[in-house]
């Protein structure tokens, strides 16, 4: 059953546009420019119950913005969308009890504060009987490994602790549905890797439906089985990891140890990526692996083989940068037509 | 978990600790902050006492005298106070809010936003204000040889009530408008000049210029209402006339506090409209 | 300490980017400029209740038409010698070492406000004018005609002295951020005193001994109370001179003292690493 419903979903700004130089400020004190941002363009979809989907995308493409309408926090401009069968940006108190927003870049603790002074308030705020809270909040910080620091100004924490502090100020109510906007940007290797295990527990053990935008990719293949990238406001792939590299990885990787020399004419059944003699690594198209390893065997002595898929985040580097040159190629193209209309 | 709605009372009791706790971290501010409020009763007495060096009353018959003056003086003071320690902080911080894009928080809480952003802090150095407005009260009621009756000291706190809901309201709609004008370092001057009309006594409002503007500030932005109301209970009793304004001045804070409202709520679908 | 060796190039860079800077704060200008002139409705709104109760007796040689006129030209004074956010400015250049980029570069920190402040001065003028002109037209009344040329001319001088004097001076305080982190309280009580002892508040005349001598004896007059009497005509000829040469050497004495203060403050702030 779907917990969250998204159709047609749209978003477009209008933001300011400033210019330089004395003559500019001054016409701006009578007169200003806008332009119109299309932040999310009629987003379609679907996640059920316990699911954990990712959003990736480069920034600026609409994850944010997306999580945001969701939360409720902004309107959007077109389409619906409800979540728990609730329409988020009406706001209704039922459904802001039951859902958790946590922003990377942002803190909602009391900052001169112990973390567990802006607990109490967030008790009061969610109105979690007081057995209740004290226990979930035994729990996540066992889980998170934060004894002995609820008492510690947030001010004087490591950001580290302050995101893990800020993911239990979000779980304290037990929300149902979870949304978080790069947990762990800025957050060192260690931390990051604490704070993707406590949500990879967190979520099995609860059934929890969490979405979340990274631009770490550990964090989506450590957590992730479905991932939606978006760029400029539009969903692009809605599927699992792997299936990114089936769709989009036209090429795969291959690894030659040969025993003598590695031959210099390599470079012609595929682009050499590199060559230390007498390893070669060879990239291939998908299509004529079987035919290219076949003809490299007839030909030479090999010690090793390996066939490999590209490295994820090459393919979704590749994935973003297509888009960007489908967009370029469609402004040309709009831009021949206009001159051809002239 | 239950449904009823969140107690605001506790909510406001978690708020109101949690800044005391804060401010204590910065207990060198609380004594410039009781140094400074002394400075400034200082100045404004000795201003005042200048004055009376030459005449006896400010305004003719308005009875306005030396103490009872003082006693509206001590008014001033203890609604800043209170404007300080409650009011202001809040809506500076509601502003920034705006302007930097972080009222999601706040948003997304399950609870009326408006009160979770208007009593988000509490600034407990206002207090100092409130003290040495009380003591100047005491000291002029001494000197008027009057002891208020319990009718007109819980008037005086009703009225006070009203007075902040009153200043409340304006800095509310004034902070709101941040959303449109983004960036807005006038917020605090225009806050300062507005309310300087709301610091003397209504009775100075006479003439051309004096009678459009009591006009205005009693019946369009009541903001003359917040000081000269609880003043005038305290100093001179409830006339006639004075009677009348108090209970227009009850009406005055309903309708603010409903204005303020609606324009809160019209800044909040702003912020949530536009860009973050 | 930096040698003020930068060429006139620099210096007008200087001056255009602050003037950009100024304009863009658009609605803030034009209401900050406009709600200068409520407190004065106010002030005087309350000395013509004072006056009615006095029934035609004068406050230390003042009528009622003498203080409206009075407030009115404090407000110019104040326009000239007032310099908002310049003590805090430093003072928090101080506390986040924002300094040292004058303390590396060669631009001489003091110069560089100065020149920056003279642009935002010239910036407010000319969109002040307007609103200013205006009050003082429609309250040409108070004023009992035009002063003569000398007048005018010693009255013209006061101002950039007050203007000088007013930027030197709150520069000191900042610049005593070198020594106290925490300015602001200072500044504070400061702003209170000059309130109270530049004339803004009442004319200066009305004080009894022995505060009338000791207003007369500091700096703070010459910010707004000074210039006001030259142009009402109370201080003249040889008491004009005077004044003016005491004006004067209170700017120096200050401009002398921020110098002072960044020398020491410097070698200080290196000592200690900042």
């Amino acid at each position: 059953m779907a917990i969250i419903e998204i159709n047609g979903l749209s978003k477009t700004y209008s933001v300011y546009h400033k210019r330089e130089g004395i003559a500019a400020s001054i016409r701006g004190l009578f007169h200003r420019q806008y332009r119109s941002v299309h932040a999310v363009r009629q987003i379609d979809l679907q996640v059920d119950e316990g699911e954990f989907v990712a959003f990736l995308g480069p920034n600026g493409a609409g994850k944010t913005t997306t999580l945001k309408l969701l939360s409720g926090v902004i309107h959007p401009t077109e389409g619906t969308a409800s979540v728990m069968g609730y329409v988020p940006w009406q706001r209704q108190t039922g459904y802001r009890r039951q859902f958790a927003l946590v922003m990377g870049q942002k803190n909602q603790l009391w900052w001169d504060l112990p973390a567990q002074e802006s607990f109490r308030l967030h008790q009061q705020i969610y109105q979690i009987e007081r057995a209740a809270f004290e226990k979930t909040l035994d729990e996540l910080v066992e889980l998170l490994n934060l004894q002995g620091l609820l008492g510690q100004p947030v001010r004087e924490l490591s950001l580290g602790e302050r995101m893990k502090m800020e993911l239990v100020a979000a779980l304290l109510h037990s929300p149902k549905v979870l949304f978080l906007d790069e947990p762990t940007i800025g957050l060192d290797v260690v931390a990051q890797h604490n704070v993707q295990g406590f949500l990879r527990h967190y979520q099995q053990q609860r059934n929890i439906t969490i979405m979340l935008t990274s631009h770490y990719m550990k964090d989506v293949v450590a957590l992730c089985r479905r991932v939606v990238i978006i760029t400029e406001g539009r969903i692009m792939y809605d599927g699992s990891l792997s299936g990114i590299i089936d769709q989009f990885g036209g090429h795969k990787l291959l690894t030659l140890q040969f025993s003598d020399e590695a031959p210099v004419d390599l470079k012609n059944f595929g682009k050499l990526v590199e060559v230390q003699s007498p390893r070669a690594k060879l990239r291939v198209d998908r299509s004529s692996v079987a035919n290219v390893l076949g003809q490299i065997l007839s030909k030479y002595n090999l010690v090793d083989v390996s066939v490999e898929e590209p490295p994820l985040e090459e393919v979704i580097a590749e994935v973003f940068a297509s888009v960007n040159g489908m967009h370029e190629a469609e402004l040309n193209k709009q831009q021949v037509l206009r001159n051809a209309g002239d | 978990m239950s449904e009823s709605p969140p107690s605001y009372t506790r909510v406001l009791a978690v708020l109101a600790r949690n800044s005391f706790v804060r401010d204590m971290n910065f207990r060198g501010n609380f004594l410039i902050e009781v140094i400074t409020a002394m400075f400034w009763m200082t100045m404004m007495v000795s201003f005042y006492l200048l004055i009376f060096q030459f005449a006896n009353e400010i305004g003719e018959d308005t009875g306005w005298t030396k103490y009872r003056f003082f006693i509206f003086l001590a008014t001033t003071m203890i609604i800043n106070g209170l404007m300080q320690a409650f009011v202001l902080p809040n809506a500076a911080e509601f502003s920034e809010l705006i302007r930097l894009g972080n009222l999601d928080f706040a948003l997304v809480k399950p609870i009326d936003t408006q009160f979770l952003i208007s009593f988000q802090r509490v600034n407990w150095s206002g207090y100092a204000n409130i003290g040495c407005g009380i003591a100047l009260m005491i000291y002029s009621l001494i000197h008027l040889s009057h002891v208020p009756s319990w009718l007109e000291m819980s008037l005086f706190v009703v009225y006070v009530t009203c007075g902040l809901g009153i200043l409340y309201s304006l800095v509310i709609c004034l902070a709101s408008t941040s959303v449109w004008m983004g960036r807005n370092q006038s917020l605090y001057n225009f806050w300062f000049y507005i309310t300087t009309f709301s610091r003397y006594p209504m009775e100075i409002y006479r003439g051309p210029l004096g009678d459009p503007l009591r006009l205005i500030f009693t019946f369009m932005i009541p903001i003359m209402i917040a000081i000269n109301v609880p003043a005038q209970v305290m100093a001179k009793g409830l006339g006639e006339a004075e009677s009348k304004l108090a209970v227009f001045g009850l009406f005055a804070t309903m309708a603010c506090l409903a204005i303020s409202r609606w324009i809160f709520g019209l800044a909040i679908s702003a912020y949530r409209s536009a860009s973050s | 300490m930096p040698v003020t060796s930068v060429n006139p190039q620099t210096w007008w860079t200087i001056f255009r980017i602050s003037l950009e800077e100024r304009l863009v704060y658009r609605a803030d200008f034009a209401l900050g400029t406009l709600m200068r002139f409520i407190p004065i409705v106010t002030q005087v709104l309350l000395w013509q209740a004072i006056f009615e109760a006095l029934k035609g007796d004068d406050v230390a040689g003042y009528q009622y038409n003498d203080i409206v006129a009075y407030y009115l030209l404090v407000l110019i004074g104040r326009a000239f010698s007032s310099m908002p956010n310049l003590s805090e400015g430093i003072a928090q250049q101080i506390r986040d070492g924002q300094i040292k980029k004058f303390l590396i570069q060669p631009i001489d920190l003091i110069g560089f406000l100065l020149i920056t402040r003279v642009a935002h001065k010239i910036v407010y003028y000319g969109i002040a004018i307007g609103p200013f002109a205006l009050v003082f037209y429609l309250c040409r009344g108070f004023f009992s005609g035009w002063p003569d040329t000398v007048t005018l001319a010693g009255y013209a001088t006061s101002l950039v002295l007050a203007f000088l004097l007013g930027f030197f001076l709150e520069a000191f305080i900042g610049l005593i951020g070198f020594w106290f982190l925490e300015v602001s309280s200072l500044l504070f009580v400061y702003m209170l005193i000059n309130y109270f002892l530049s004339g803004h508040m009442f004319p200066l005349a009305m004080l009894p001994e022995p505060w009338a001598s000791i207003a007369q004896a500091i700096p703070l007059q010459y910010l707004a109370y000074f210039p006001t009497q030259v142009f009402l005509g109370k201080i003249q000829g040889e008491m004009l001179t005077w004044g003016l040469t005491i004006q004067l050497a209170w700017v120096i004495c200050f401009a002398i003292l921020c110098r002072i203060a960044m020398h020491y403050g410097v070698r200080r702030y290196s000592a200690f690493g900042g």
